[in-house]
């Protein structure tokens, strides 16, 4: 039997379309307690639906039988909660793009696109665009004295999550960053190419395989001044002053974006010891011996380890590897007997244990195979799979996957299926074609489902699902009142331990569960009210972004700073249309959770803001605060915050 | 009535009708009377039954060897330092001199030096320990039980810390003082729940964060109520509906009811029962911090403009209203970060530290301003000390180091603990070829000796310090270290419901 591509909303629909009679049972007390609910078949709901042939005539048939998740269309709820997961904030169009296509579809479109926006090249276009301008008055500004700062990336990155078609790739690469943590808290605090380079590694590689990827990164000079390895050094005696390799990258690489402190097992749950403990990954000799492989790097525009930085583009070359260490013949380079320089290793030699493998001894001219040998223990440790796996879950669709789901994606991660490990194009398409994450209960339990949005997409939500549009398609964004009212845009982490803990768990009712609620430790009473008082900015003082003028004396561009355009709203707040413009909102900016409580609350509120009405048509000031006041609240609304 | 109904109807209300009211009341007058009295009259003051701890998290590890330094040449303790720390040893001549430190060991571990300096940036503090109000607590760090030397943690019979040498677990330990748990609750929240009760307003929180969410604060029953260091009472709370708009009063209330009723809902579903619990005590709050914060006082001693300036007198500003906030005890929690210095170490401390000296010198001199001097200790913690030994222009992770306490009510003047002999071939605590050393002081002791001051009783210490009674045992007159001045304050004996804690 095959069912056609329709979307089935309910019992009736079912009835009618097929052409046996079907007894349906239902389980899942949300969705029978909740009228804005609809039962929803296809990708957006599979499980707990059971059919039973219950036709006489039908007597090959045993019953029961449980509908299949392949082959149906989801309906717009369905749609707008996988856009939810899958991307940084969804359009009414992008939902009914997904609700005629099907989730499998759009998902394999979305891993397919190649990276369309690299935001150092955008960067470097507006940095020259800047020289050019300011050329007109003084002749002598170029690229190396026109001075930015890292509001440019944040502007660049802005660019390109409005306008970049391959939008699962930029949700990918915003949960990769911060896995994978670099920062301007940091020494290039001030340098835009330090940040959109090392961010166009993510986005080049959130659909590659997680061992280019760790590659990428180690050899990326941001992530090296980030963790203190560029120009790390071989042990070394001189002048009587002994100084040792750096321990951080050995030690963050392994904790944070690899393997974890314990070791796991494939369902993500921590193995233990005869005594019930959990057992370390490493100890400190591991991290003493693989900091000697991180040893002999230096930025890809040096001429010897120990040199510094020339400009914002030496963040965006590879890394080098030095072998020896010859600084002292450019430092000291007025010495004329060569005898006289000091020539030692910068590459740390002899055999590096750790892992309980061992990376031969080798020599120094070879030292960079061994940066490879660690990069492949490293990677084909048992623990990636479950680390990255529980990772990624958590960045795009729960706080709180079930092992069984973690184990379902760590298996992916060994083995795609063609003996690839490490495929994050597979792993992707499992986390969110997965049925824990389409059924939108979790198997009825409804208790720990999903996560706090964090609040950098919820202002992504915002921009998006409001349809802020440039005339020019240019924005000009410095994100600033996101990040100040709330702390957090891209490349801000406090620490490379990011703007939560993948292990934090909250005060109140997640305490003492076992569960976890990583956003929630952005969340006190200073950005609660941040959120909702940068809300009130955005929309009801309608000052969504925040402009940045390039250089004095530059014409301000209006349509660089696009207002939200709402008057097609308009005709929707009066009283006997409320409940269209809350579904419409509710739909885009929440898929249609918010219960009808809390609808009902909203709609109270907005109903007596006053209304003048003339010849049918509002007000249009009193529309504007009707519409405005009604999405501050849905945004405000714990059904909204918690996505799941 | 939620919160907000209440404060708009309190001022017409009969008096007395509850408890919260009458609080409220007789604390506008309290506090009336003092924002006169507080410069003037000393008995006022001390009548008064209030005392804060003040938190200061170094996040990231702070070198904490090359704060408090061996300076003696009699003793080799600067050959010794300067022969091991390298390339990251501090010149002997820029040391800044502590006047007879009497460091004289602990738990029958020596101190090994008798002559110590601190780092040239910090003059504050070389003022304040010279002054008697400042105590270096040496070679403390995170503990189960005590580890005499390397060989007792060698041999596998002693507990160790989880992931020591690691960020996030030892961030969290010294914040919970429960290094073989990584689900502790904090101390400063355990301490909490023990004397919540006591402050007359429980509206706003005993623990006052300007860092957000941190596992010191948090307790069984109790979280941190976070505010800004912009400490202004349009700051609090939720903005208003532009004023221009006509009716936008109406619209601010049925905004905020709407709000409320959302966040006053029960939720199935966890997480949004934590959102929502979360919007409902800080709303519940805003409104009496608000109300307080108009009655900040200005207040002459000037912070440097810093962030952990501007953090530690944001503290000071909250402590002289604590009367309209109704805290007899308060927890204060601030974060100043950026010292995990794997490169770069000179010049990092030479940014850092000054801002740490300024800003702690400053707060101290508020708290002389305020008249409270002895009520409020400031300590630092921080992850962890860092390697001895260099890897070139920085350190690495290591364990036990130094910290310092602060305040009127502290012996200072005195190094307690046990400094580590840096020479690592004949360093018994040492346990690495970089020179990490087992730590002498555990954190236990440090916060057991302010829990007791604070006025928790001898017998909930266990609940406040699970791994206690490895360390330490309360008798009348014994201390576990011994640098707080117990004259003045009698040890409570206000036994709570709670029971031990075990992990």
């Amino acid at each position: 039997m095959s069912f056609p591509l329709l979307v089935f909303q309910g019992l009736f629909r079912i009835r009618r379309v097929i052409t046996f009679t079907l007894l349906i049972g239902f389980t899942g007390i949300s969705m029978l307690t909740n009228a804005q609910q609809k039962i929803i078949f296809g990708k957006g709901n599979t499980t707990n639906v059971l059919v039973s042939s219950s036709s006489s005539s039908a007597s090959n048939q045993t019953a029961p039988k449980t509908l299949m998740s392949s082959g149906y269309l989801p309906n717009k709820n369905a749609a707008a909660r996988l856009l939810s997961q899958a991307t940084l904030g969804t359009t009414y169009g992008e939902i009914e793009n997904v609700a005629t296509i099907g989730i499998e579809k759009w998902v394999e479109q979305q891993l397919a696109m190649p990276n369309s926006f690299k935001i150092t090249n955008y960067l470097q276009n507006l940095h020259q665009s800047i020289v050019d301008s300011v050329k007109r008055t003084d002749p002598t500004r170029t690229l190396s004295n026109v001075f930015l700062s890292d509001w440019h990336f944040d502007i660049s990155w802005f660019q390109g999550s409005m306008t970049a078609a391959d939008i699962l790739r930029w949700r990918v690469a915003l949960g990769l960053s911060e896995i994978f943590v670099t920062s301007r808290v940091s020494a290039f605090a001030d340098n835009p190419y330090a940040l959109a380079s090392y961010y166009d590694v993510l986005l080049d590689n959130s659909f590659t395989n997680y061992r280019t990827l760790i590659e990428k990164i180690t050899y990326h000079p941001s992530m090296a001044v980030y963790l203190t390895f560029m120009n790390n050094h071989a042990t070394d005696f001189n002048n009587g002053k002994q100084t040792y390799p750096d321990e951080n990258y050995a030690r963050e690489v392994m904790q944070l974006f690899s393997i974890g402190l314990f070791q796991l097992n494939i369902d993500g749950t921590e193995k233990k010891d005869a005594n019930g403990k959990s057992i370390p990954t490493y100890n400190n000799n591991d991290i003493a011996n693989l900091a000697k492989v991180f040893t002999g790097l230096s930025w890809g525009d040096s001429k010897y380890i120990g040199d510094r930085s020339k400009d914002y583009w030496s963040y965006t070359k590879k890394l080098k590897f030095y072998a020896i260490d010859s600084s002292d013949v450019y430092i000291r380079w007025w010495v004329t007997n060569p005898n006289n320089w000091r020539i030692v290793n910068a590459h740390e030699v002899g055999v590096k244990t750790f892992l309980g493998k061992t990376i031969p001894a080798r020599s120094v001219e070879q030292g960079e195979l061994d940066i490879k040998d660690a990069l492949d223990i490293i990677f084909n440790h048992p623990n990636v799979g479950p680390f990255m796996a529980r990772r990624l879950i958590q960045r795009l669709v729960t706080s709180n996957p079930s092992p069984a789901f973690i184990q379902r994606v760590a298996t992916v991660f060994n083995n795609n299926g063609s003996g690839v490990r490490g495929d994050l194009k597979a792993v992707i398409r499992t986390i969110l074609t997965d049925p824990e994450a389409r059924d939108c209960c979790n198997n009825g339990n409804t208790q720990f489902s999903g996560m706090l949005k964090e609040p950098f997409l919820r202002y992504m939500n915002l921009v998006k699902g409001l349809n802020l549009t440039s005339a020019t398609n240019v924005f000009r964004n410095s994100m600033r009142r996101a990040y100040e009212k709330t702390g957090q845009i891209p490349m801000y982490s406090p620490s490379v331990f990011n703007f939560f803990s993948p292990d934090y768990t909250p005060d109140g009712a997640l305490k003492g569960t076992g569960k976890y609620g990583p956003e929630f430790q952005t969340l006190n009473s200073q950005t609660l009210t941040g959120y909702m008082n940068a809300l009130n900015t955005w929309l009801i003082n309608d000052d969504p972004m925040e402009y940045y003028g390039y250089f004095g004396g530059e014409t301000y561009k209006p349509e660089q700073e696009p207002k939200f355009n709402l008057t097609a709203d308009y005709a929707l707040v009066r009283n006997d249309r409320l409940t269209q413009l809350l579904d419409k909102y509710n739909l885009i900016l929440a898929h249609g959770r918010l219960s009808k409580k809390n609808l009902d609350f909203i709609k109270k509120a907005i109903s007596g803001i006053p209304l003048s009405i003339t010849n049918g048509v509002p007000d249009s000031d009193d529309a504007f605060r009707r519409v405005r006041i009604a999405i501050y609240l849905i945004m405000s609304c714990p059904d909204y915050l918690i996505n799941n | 009535m939620n919160r907000r109904d209440f404060l708009k109807h309190s001022g017409c209300a009969a008096m007395g009708t509850t408890t919260l009211l009458s609080t409220l009341t007789s604390l506008g007058a309290v506090n009336g009377a003092m924002s006169h009295k507080k410069f003037s009259s000393k008995e006022a003051v001390v009548a008064e039954d209030y005392k804060a701890l003040v938190c200061v998290l170094l996040a990231g590890g702070i070198d904490s060897y090359n704060v408090l330094i061996p300076n003696g040449t009699a003793d080799n303790g600067y050959s010794e330092y300067a022969a091991t720390r390298s390339d990251l040893s501090i010149a002997q001549a820029s040391l800044l001199s502590l006047n007879n430190p009497q460091c004289t060991g602990f738990r029958n571990i020596p101190c090994n030096y008798g002559s110590f300096g601190i780092h040239p940036a910090m003059t504050g503090m070389r003022d304040l320990f010279n002054s008697g109000k400042l105590a270096f607590m040496a070679n403390i760090g995170t503990l189960v039980e005590p580890i005499m030397n390397a060989s007792e943690f060698n041999n596998g019979l002693k507990k160790i810390p989880d992931g020591i040498y690691s960020h996030s677990d030892q961030i969290m330990q010294w914040q919970t003082s429960v290094p073989q748990s990584r689900s502790a609750l904090g101390v400063g929240g355990r301490i909490a729940d023990l004397l919540n009760a006591g402050n007359v307003n429980n509206q706003i929180s005993m623990n006052i964060s300007l860092a957000g969410k941190n596992i010191f604060q948090t307790g069984e029953n109790i979280a941190e109520y976070s505010i800004s260091n912009n400490v202004n009472p349009n700051n609090v709370g939720l903005d208003v509906l532009p004023t221009w708009w006509s009716d936008s009063g109406l619209m601010n209330d049925l905004r905020n009811t709407s709000v409320d009723s959302m966040v006053g809902q029960t939720y199935t579903n966890s997480l949004k029962e934590t959102y929502s619990g979360t919007a409902k005590g800080a709303i519940a709050s805003f409104d009496i911090f608000k109300e307080a914060l108009k009655r900040v006082p200005s207040l002459a001693t000037q912070f440097p403009n810093t962030s952990l300036g501007n953090d530690l007198a944001a503290i000071a500003k909250v402590i002289s209203v604590r009367g309209n906030l109704g805290a007899k005890r308060q927890i204060f929690f601030v974060t100043y970060g950026g010292w995990d210095m794997h490169d770069g170490l000179a010049t990092g401390l030479n940014q850092r530290l000054p801002v740490v000296s300024g800003a702690l010198k400053a707060f101290y001199d508020a708290t002389v301003e305020l008249g409270i001097a002895d009520k409020v200790t400031t300590f630092t913690i921080s992850d962890f000390a860092r390697t001895i030994t260099s890897n070139g222009l920085g350190s690495d992770h290591a364990w036990g180091g130094n910290s310092m306490v602060i305040g009127g009510s502290v012996k200072g003047g005195k190094i307690y603990g046990a400094f580590p002999r840096m020479d690592l071939n004949n360093s018994p605590q040492n346990i690495s070829f970089r020179g990490n050393f087992i730590p002498a002081v555990s954190t236990d002791e440090l916060y057991a000796e302010m829990a007791l001051w604070y006025g928790v009783s001898p017998t909930d210490l266990c609940y406040v310090l699970p791994n206690l009674g490895n360390f330490y045992s309360y008798t009348p007159g014994n201390y576990p270290i011994g640098f707080m001045n117990f004259n003045g304050t009698s040890i409570s004996t206000d036994d709570k419901p709670q029971s031990c804690l075990t992990y």
